[in-house]
């Protein structure tokens, strides 16, 4: 159908650059629009609204007669107005004079696709000149802007379950995203400047899940991680409020991830906004939150963002040490805040420690062993110095308890702390282990100088 | 000369005992060295053949009580023959070890023409045997420290908390001493000394040659056989 409007308009464009000879109309035509532009040619006349907007009331003729209204009289649109009449005319705005307008583009023009039917439905003040051009009018396609013509109006999607959703698009959100260079239809397949199919989604959930299929095209290696993590785990399950790429990532304003710490945590929040709380309160959100600062770990940094593993697995706990250690071994990062490194050092070289590095190498770890987190908290990590010391050793009896459960007082001081025995701290360790320095040398060298004293008598005496 | 044949100088009981604690010896070498240097490859690969640290750790505890055992009977035994049996002390420490030692030490550097004149222990095996006993009992006790790290404080809440990394200083420190005595001491005094290469067979036969108990425990040789007359041709 287009075609055969497109070859009509042709057809007049011909039959007016040849003359008015055929169309006797067009004669009238150009001796009406020729008596109008006689004012309206100039740029002069001003129409003022009484909301206070001015409006040019200038005519481009040579466009109007470039257009596929080439053939029509000023007043076939302008009614009331001709050669001898000009009534005045009030609007409020020039948004209202401009929607008056549209109704008269409707006298003869009737929507004929589904989508644009649909379209004029959704949107009540939807203006014809908008897209189409007022004087100088034109078909919508092949606009540079095509998608956006029509999606930067309020058009509305209805589910299967009676679920809405705005199609509208912010064309500047796009422009001030990661995806500036990308064309609409980069992301959404099956879209151009020719074809709009009709999608029938379930519901809006849907339409993300599948929408964020697309991602991988480009994204594939983000997209096979995601495939290790335990959001797609739930959603492969059935839970599709399990997070897609969408979620996190956003659509239109999609945005890297890795500027800024906080807004990374804070996609996160939106689903687990209590362990969100909790992680404020602790040393690493305290800091993020007050200080703005970068170093502290935000929720990626130990969940990892697209392989995210189910924390709750005996492989992640025997990872926390190294987790941990990414930052508490690293001498640069530690010294900015006088915090010590030898934390995983000591961990590692303790009962705990070996046991766990031995786990990972094993097939099967099966025993709960204490990692940094049973002591230090998970979220809600707080510092080891200060008001908060007293609390966190309070608690150690009841965490050592969990696995030895006939502990008792004295016995979470086994653990030292992460300190090296020095005199004062730990005498008895200290003593201990440096007679047995002197001590074995000792015995060593001597018992070595004994041996080759007796061989080398035994070959003397030969 | 009457130095050829042999003699008996251990019966069956020493020999089962000496095998025994050799065997056991090795297991809680094995299994305690691959603890206390996790971080080799070796004891990686040996802990992990073992069936993990779980499982080395069972080995070692339960060796350890095997190694206990001996070490508890092996005294009941001595303090009962001795008291009982008048099992004469010839493995106890006297003076006559020390002037031994400097009288030998003395040989070694030519000072004098033959070392000390031992008896049925010379003072080297009297050093070693003391040094299992002694380190036996401290590896007993700071191992059951360990195993057993937070009943010990029940049991005796007056000790403080570093008594468990003491403990486990003294053991690993004390393996290590332990573990290098016999790798150069009892290994080359047995196995590669001169006097005995290739191999010190009387922990096996349970026989020493006559010859060598002249030579190495003359003064027990005079006790059993009598004074020997040098100049006897």
């Amino acid at each position: 159908m287009p075609k055969i409007k497109v070859l009509l308009f042709v057809a007049l464009l011909i039959a007016q650059g040849l003359g008015a000879p055929i169309l006797p109309a067009g004669a009238a035509q150009a001796a009406e629009a020729d008596i109008c532009l006689g004012c309206h040619g100039g740029k002069d006349i001003l129409i003022t609204f009484e909301s206070g907007e001015k409006l040019p009331a200038f005519v481009d003729g040579e466009a109007l007669r470039g257009s596929a209204h080439g053939a029509l009289e000023c007043s076939d649109c302008h009614g009331g107005f001709s050669a001898e009449k000009h009534p005045q005319r009030k609007f409020k705005t020039r948004r209202g004079f401009k929607a008056q307008a549209s109704g008269i583009c409707r006298q003869c023009h009737t929507p004929r696709s589904a989508t644009h039917k649909k379209m004029l439905l959704d949107v009540k003040d939807l203006i014809c000149t908008d897209c189409h051009g007022a004087h100088a009018v034109k078909t919508a396609q092949g606009s540079e802007n095509h998608c956006t013509d029509c999606h930067r109006h309020g058009i509305v999607m209805t589910f299967a379950g009676g679920e809405k959703l705005s199609l509208q698009v912010d064309a500047g959100e796009i422009k001030r995203s990661v995806h500036s260079m990308l064309r609409c239809y980069d992301c959404h397949f099956g879209f151009s400047a020719e074809e709009h199919p009709r999608r029938a989604f379930k519901s809006r959930r849907d339409m993300t899940i599948i929408n964020s299929e697309g991602c991988r095209r480009c994204h594939f290696d983000k997209y096979t991680k995601t495939l290790e993590g335990i959001h797609f785990d739930i959603l492969s399950q059935g839970n599709l409020n399990a997070p897609v790429c969408a979620d996190c990532h956003g659509s239109h304003s999609i945005h890297s991830g890795r500027k800024e710490k906080l807004l990374s945590a804070k996609r996160c929040e939106r689903c687990h906004s209590e362990i969100y709380g909790t992680y404020l309160q602790s040393v690493h959100g305290n800091a993020l939150v007050s200080e703005r600062n970068q170093d502290v770990p935000v929720c990626s940094d130990c969940h990892k963002a697209h392989d995210i593993a189910d924390p709750r697995t005996v492989d992640f706990r025997n990872m926390t040490p190294e987790m941990c250690g990414n930052c508490h071994a690293n001498e640069a990062l530690m010294a900015k805040y006088g915090l010590s490194t030898s934390v995983v050092k000591s961990y590692l070289e303790d009962f705990h420690g070996v046991t766990v590095s031995f786990y990972k190498k094993q097939k099967k770890a099966v025993r709960h062993i204490a990692v940094c987190t049973d002591c230090h908290g998970i979220h809600n990590i707080t510092k080891t110095k200060g008001p908060d010391a007293a609390a966190l050793k309070e608690k150690l009896l009841e965490r050592c308890r969990k696995c030895h459960p006939n502990a008792t007082e004295n016995f979470p001081d086994a653990w030292m702390s992460h300190y090296e025995p020095t005199f004062k701290r730990a005498p008895l360790v200290y003593i201990v282990r440096a007679g047995y320095k002197i001590f074995i040398p000792f015995m060593v060298i001597g018992l070595a100088l004994q041996i080759l004293l007796h061989i080398w008598r035994y070959a003397v005496n030969r | 000369m009457q130095s050829t044949g042999k003699v008996k100088r251990f019966g069956p009981y020493r020999i089962i005992e000496h095998q025994a604690n050799a065997l056991v010896f090795a297991v809680l070498v094995l299994t305690g060295l691959s603890q206390k240097f996790h971080t080799a490859s070796w004891a990686e690969w040996v802990v992990l053949a073992l069936g993990g640290i779980d499982a080395v750790r069972l080995i070692h505890r339960w060796s350890g009580i095997v190694f206990s055992i001996l070490l508890l009977e092996h005294i009941a035994v001595a303090a009962f023959g001795l008291l009982f049996r008048k099992w004469p002390p010839s493995i106890v420490i006297n003076k006559k070890d020390f002037s031994d030692a400097i009288e030998t030490l003395k040989f070694y550097f030519g000072l004098t023409d033959r070392p000390a004149r031992c008896d049925r222990y010379d003072y080297k095996q009297k050093f070693e045997y003391w040094g299992v006993v002694v380190g036996g009992m401290l590896m007993m006790a700071t191992g059951i420290t360990l195993w057993f790290s937070a009943d010990i404080f029940s049991l005796m809440p007056f000790l403080p908390g570093q008594i468990i990394p003491a403990a486990k200083e003294a053991h690993t420190n004390e393996a290590m001493l332990a573990f290098l005595v016999i790798v150069i001491w009892h290994i080359y005094n047995s196995i590669f000394s001169p006097e005995v290469f290739p191999l010190d067979t009387a922990i096996f036969t349970g026989k020493i040659s006559k010859e060598r108990m002249l030579h190495e425990h003359p003064l027990e040789y005079e006790r059993v056989f009598g004074k020997i007359d040098d100049k006897e041709p």
